[in-house]
């Protein structure tokens, strides 16, 4: 089970994913946390469901470690599933170089490759009790 | 069309609320393509399935693909478009 990259219904830890790529010759460490927002399209969003795929892990860590090797900064990552409320944490991505430049870089071509590569889905629970799976187009 | 084999099928999120179902088994001919499998999910399953399939895409052989000339395995899964972070 790769520590760097997971997917757990468990509330993520930010601090272990931050010591996982850490070094003493890092000057810069950037942390991104998806969080979930109370408001989605102009609609109220009460609450989320995620679901992955049975291979979602594979998929994270195939993407961490290319994105790793694409860039040469250190990169962990962890999301979420299950169900999760106003202000729950989804997703966390860290990365962590000598300069900062590199790492603000690496951690949002990251976060882009985990939205657009990894099988996880969410269902949004709206104000009012109507619900809706994220990205389909009308 | 000679049905020629039958083809484990997984459905994940609106395409598994599509379906009503989680998985099924569909005969399809013996050079199923993934174009091959999206008609005969749209015909079963309509306007619901279309709406998933759309930006969706399919696992095939551990590989995600939208090329519907593409051969399918005795097994695949259908993934609407991925939505996490």
């Amino acid at each position: 089970m790769p520590e760097h990259a997971r997917v757990t219904p468990d509330p993520l830890d930010r601090a272990a994913l931050e010591k996982l790529v850490r070094t003493p010759a890092d000057g810069a460490v950037v942390v991104f946390e998806g969080v979930i927002r109370d408001h989605d399209h102009g609609a109220g969003v009460a609450s989320l469901d995620y679901r992955a795929h049975p291979d979602a892990e594979a998929f994270l860590t195939r993407i961490v470690d290319e994105t790793a090797a694409a860039t040469g900064v250190r990169l962990a990552a962890a999301h979420r599933i299950g169900h999760l409320a106003i202000g729950d944490t989804a997703l966390v991505a860290v990365a962590a170089s000598a300069h900062r430049a590199e790492a603000f870089a690496a951690c949002a071509r990251l976060v882009e490759a985990i939205k657009a590569g990894v099988p996880i889905w969410k269902r949004q629970h709206l104000d009012g009790g109507a619900t809706e799976w994220v990205g389909l187009t009308e | 069309m000679t049905v020629a084999r039958s083809i484990e099928v997984r459905y994940f999120a609106a395409a598994a609320d599509a379906a009503g179902r989680e998985e099924e088994t569909i005969a399809l001919p013996a050079a199923a393509t993934v174009g091959g499998l999206r008609a005969a999910l749209l015909e079963r399953y309509g306007a619901p399935m279309e709406r998933a399939l759309r930006t969706g895409s399919f696992l095939v052989d551990g590989v995600v693909s939208r090329d519907d000339a593409r051969p399918l395995g005795d097994r695949v899964d259908v993934l609407p478009p991925f939505a996490g972070g």
